[in-house]
């Protein structure tokens, strides 16, 4: 059974939900958060709009598994949520159909501005008639016991299964089981939609349709099936004159009822009827007709206006599939007057962007990424992103395409580079070496390691960071990790040294713990972190060995270092210079640290010498969703910077 | 074919009536044009309050809430920024609940509230608008009071770098005119739950959070792109407040033309009145 099904906009706003079990909101926020901010899981976060939700990779947390569709042009989001114990092959199909259904009628308020109020209580009647049909689809479906066991199975496997688009024997398993569902709208799309009079006797379950003013041809066949069918109701069928001047001053008791929202289940379903008197105005002519016959059944009971809903629906649904193939051109001088309306357009802005548009010159931002050094992975990401944003969008008053997708890539960027939380180091580290009064932790000292390939520049980079702790005054201690290369520790102590003299003056303490050469790094780094802790140091300052990223016996080692020293932060080393390679590297280190640990940031070296090709900068953010918290300018102690987005922007956007 | 012929002679034959349907086409088009160009976009000149805080402080409840009036509802995590037009009275006090009424008595004032996301990667717009957006008089920064024990850190940043580009705002634009007072109102929110902070304690939480945090900016590193040339230069200055001062008040902002007041409230218990009062004399 569904726990909760809701409808929300971009801007956060819940626009309809209804739920059957308590759900923290938390889940639907973190969805929002991993999915739709972050981007993360899916290299690729783009070209989902308006997909069904059964291609949407569901999203699963804490027992729960979420499913979800998203429509960009009014910025609504639909999601159901259920426990993943449950495996409910039919709430793709529910989502969508919500979607379509809920897109028709409120779609016009939605593209309102300044405003988050859209009248939607009385989509309560179309939730209900399509879980019910939905549910009853299936269950009619897996009546056969094995059968049904055997089609949950698959599902259960497609549902797990990384690749979001299913199988295609399994998809046709799945069509088949809710062959119900389509059943339906089938049904009403055969037959011609200005008659549903003659539709309605062929829907399922149309026996108890007691049609006070119908067709007087029907009416007669209608109330001969009745007398045989429903024998247990001789009141109505016996007299129907005066069960009809009973349901008349009901009506307009309703009707008062209707104008405001009300819970109670027939008036609810009343409502809709009434509702959709009201509402259709100005709608398609297909469904103005179909309107004509839910007024005829409105002085029915509740049940008989939900079958007329359902026609209603499955109108809606089946106007939605048929939409598509309308949209033609219209002859000849239709289409010349488009290409110069899109030629003038093109200079004079205002201009609704489409595919094609966007085809041209958003390759050619994506070739412009690749010359600045960003590997093609993360290029192609950005550059659907981009086109993902801009489909279907309007561009201002003399602005052309190109200017337009800039503006875009600058978002996209900023939006991708820009750390979720705040990197303030220093913060950081007073918070831990002295904790407020209040906090239950006890002072120690703060541990950072960094890590990285060969010849990167680690020791270099730790050095400069030794420099900027030691000219706040911190008491420093370096521990020589490297105990492989020949020469690791030699070079680390003449840093030491070198930062001693450096920072006599200023009030900095720093000194290095070594063991030689041959120990095991991380017991080393162990015995440093205790040492350091019983000596009242601020910063122990951890360098490790390079190591190859896809050397697997030497990445293994990180797992245990990671244990033994628990760093607070763990940071690796990028060089500016590297090209492709940098994501690989980048995911491999990510995921080296053993579960629940990854790297808390990057510290890219040799800035310096790429110029304005800082793409590796983009490539291993999106590799690894980790920010970027130094920069290394240049080869002094000095010349380390906190990164900033805006400068990384306009060197990757720079065109020279 | 004749009568097209026929019609068109006639159009270009010398008439009263030809006269007088072109001089009326003359006058009116651009006058129909003009009407149809501003209506399409009729809310430029509005003034406007920006919503800005940490994700989870209830900015968007605060919003559906004055929208309407009666309650507010769920929300999720915003992801774009949202924008609400709200109708002050001019000249008495009015609740809320009976500003959002068509029928209330006085005159009226409309405005725009500004819902921004308070996701760390989605800030770039609440920071844009601070900056450069037309006609902004006041800035409600709305934060948890319930949690801030655990978020001090996080609400103070994000509250420094909204008070340090306001206060940017206004050195820059000192050589023209003196620029107007920009209002910022600290809205403690949640006051119903029990861990819930009192305004007194949340400001002086913040004034030292702040305090602390302007200290260890003051040593950090240089952002890239900053040469050694630029370090002296003002607008590099990422000092809040009174240069040099032992600590940090939000009094100091008053040399900045920033008023910061700090008051309590609950959305969910729809005690937003002191908020909405702030809002009504601010504009």
């Amino acid at each position: 059974m569904l726990d909760t099904f809701e409808i929300l906009t971009t801007s956060g706003v819940v626009l309809w939900s209804r739920s059957y079990a308590q759900v923290s909101p938390s889940i639907i926020n973190n969805f929002i958060t991993d999915v739709f901010i972050e981007e993360k899981g899916g290299a690729i976060a783009g070209a989902r709009n308006d997909q069904s939700a059964a291609q949407n990779p569901p999203y699963r947390a804490d027992q729960h598994t979420l499913k979800w569709t998203f429509v960009k042009e009014l910025g609504i989001i639909f999601v159901a949520v259920y426990r993943s114990l449950l495996h409910l092959s039919w709430v793709d199909k529910l989502v969508d159909n919500l979607k379509t259904i809920f897109v028709d009628l409120y779609g016009d308020q939605l593209k309102k501005p300044n405003t988050t109020l859209v009248h939607c209580h009385k989509f309560d009647g179309y939730f209900d008639q399509q879980l019910r049909e939905l549910e009853s689809a299936t269950a009619t479906k897996g009546a056969p016991a094995p059968t049904f066991a055997l089609e949950t199975d698959e599902a259960i496997s497609g549902n797990l299964g990384d690749e979001p688009p299913l199988p295609p024997g399994l998809k046709h398993r799945n069509a088949k089981a809710q062959d119900g569902a389509h059943d339906l709208p089938s049904t009403v799309e055969s037959t011609p939609i200005a008659t549903p009079t003659s539709s309605r006797p062929s829907t399922p379950g149309g026996a108890h349709l007691v049609v006070g003013k119908g067709g007087p041809m029907s009416k007669m066949s209608r109330r001969a099936r009745k007398m045989q069918k429903s024998p247990s109701a001789p009141m109505s069928s016996g007299d129907e004159s005066s069960a009809r001047k009973k349901k008349a001053p009901k009506k307009g008791r309703k009707w008062d009822a209707d104008g405001f929202a009300d819970e109670e289940d027939d008036v609810q379903l009343d409502y809709s009827a009434a509702k959709s008197d009201s509402e259709i105005e100005g709608r398609s002519t297909a469904v103005d007709s179909v309107d004509s016959a839910t007024w005829g059944v409105k002085t029915t009971k509740g049940q008989f206006v939900l079958r007329d809903l359902d026609d209603e629906v499955h109108d809606i649904l089946a106007s939605a599939q048929s939409k598509p193939s309308t949209t033609s051109n219209s002859g000849l001088l239709g289409s010349g007057l488009n290409t110069i309306n899109s030629l003038f357009r093109n200079v004079v802005g205002g201009k609704t962007l489409t595919k094609e548009d966007l085809a041209k010159p958003m390759d050619g931002m994506k070739e412009h990424l690749i010359k600045k050094n960003v590997a093609p992975e993360a290029a192609v990401r950005l550059r659907d992103s981009v086109e993902k944003e801009l489909l279907g969008v309007k561009t201002d008053s003399f602005e052309s395409i190109d200017t337009r997708i800039k503006k875009a890539m600058e978002v996209c960027l900023t939006k991708m580079l820009t750390p979720t939380s705040s990197l303030d180091l220093l913060r950081d580290i007073e918070l831990v070496t002295r904790p407020s009064g209040f906090s239950t932790q006890k002072a120690r000292p703060y541990v950072m390691s960094i890590v990285g390939v060969n010849g990167v520049g680690k020791s270099t980079n730790l050095s400069k960071i030794c420099y900027f702790l030691l000219q706040n005054k911190m008491k420093v201690l370096v521990v020589a990790g490297d105990t492989f290369r020949s020469g690791a520790v030699e070079q680390l102590k003449v840093h030491v040294r070198n930062l001693k003299e450096l920072t006599e003056r200023e009030g900095g303490q720093v000194e290095i713990f070594e063991k030689g050469y041959g120990g095991d790094a991380a017991t080393v780094a162990r015995d440093a972190v205790r040492s350091a802790t019983s000596e009242g140091y601020d910063v122990v300052l951890i360098d490790t060995a390079g190591r190859r990223h896809n050397d697997q016996r030497l990445m293994s080692n990180l797992e245990k270092f990671a244990k033994l020293a628990n760093p607070d932060k763990i940071l690796m080393v990028g060089e500016a210079l590297v090209g492709n390679d940098s994501v690989m590297q980048a995911r491999n280190f990510n995921a080296s640290f053993g579960q629940g640990r990854t790297l808390d940031g990057f510290i890219i070296s040799k800035c310096d010498t790429v110029g304005d090709m800082v793409g590796t900068l983009v490539s291993i953010v999106h590799a690894t969703n980790v920010p970027v918290l130094f920069v290394g300018v240049g080869q002094h102690y000095s010349d380390i910077r906190n990164f900033s987005v805006r400068w990384a922007v306009e060197k990757l956007l720079n065109s020279n | 074919m004749d009568q097209l012929v026929e019609y068109i002679e006639y159009i270009l034959t010398p008439s009263k009536a030809v006269f007088i349907v072109g001089t009326l086409i003359v006058f009116l088009v651009p006058i129909i044009v003009h009407i149809l160009v501003t209506r399409a976009t009729p809310y430029t000149n509005l003034p406007s309050v920006v919503l800005v805080g940490p994700p989870g402080a209830g900015k968007t409840s605060l919003l559906t809430l004055l929208e309407r009036g009666d309650a507010a509802i769920d929300t999720h995590t915003s992801q774009v920024p949202q924008s609400i037009e709200l109708t002050v009275s001019a000249d008495q006090h009015l609740s809320f609940r009976e500003a959002v009424k068509d029928d209330a008595p006085g005159e009226h004032k409309k405005f725009l509230l500004v819902d921004t996301p308070g996701h760390g990667k989605l800030r770039n717009f609440a920071m844009d608008s601070l900056v450069a957006r037309e006609g902004l008089k006041g800035i409600v920064f709305m934060l948890d009071a319930a949690t801030l024990d655990e978020n001090l850190a996080a609400t103070a940043n994000y509250l420094y770098e909204v008070l340090l580009a306001l206060q940017k705002r206004v050195s820059k634009t000192k050589t023209s005119k003196t620029p107007s007072v920009i209002n910022v109102l600290i809205a403690a929110n949640k006051s119903d739950l029990f861990t819930a902070l009192p305004s007194t304690l949340v400001k002086s939480n913040l004034e030292a959070e702040l305090g602390r945090i302007r200290k260890s900016r003051s040593k950090g590193l240089l952002a890239s792109g900053v040469g050694i040339d630029d370090v002296d230069n003002e607008e590099n200055d990422d000092w809040l407040g009174e240069f040099g001062s032992e600590k940090f008040t939000f009094g100091q902002m008053q040399e900045f033309n920033l008023e910061v007041d700090i008051v309590g409230g609950s959305v969910t218990e729809a005690k937003v009145d002191k908020w909405w009062h702030w809002v009504s004399e601010r504009l």
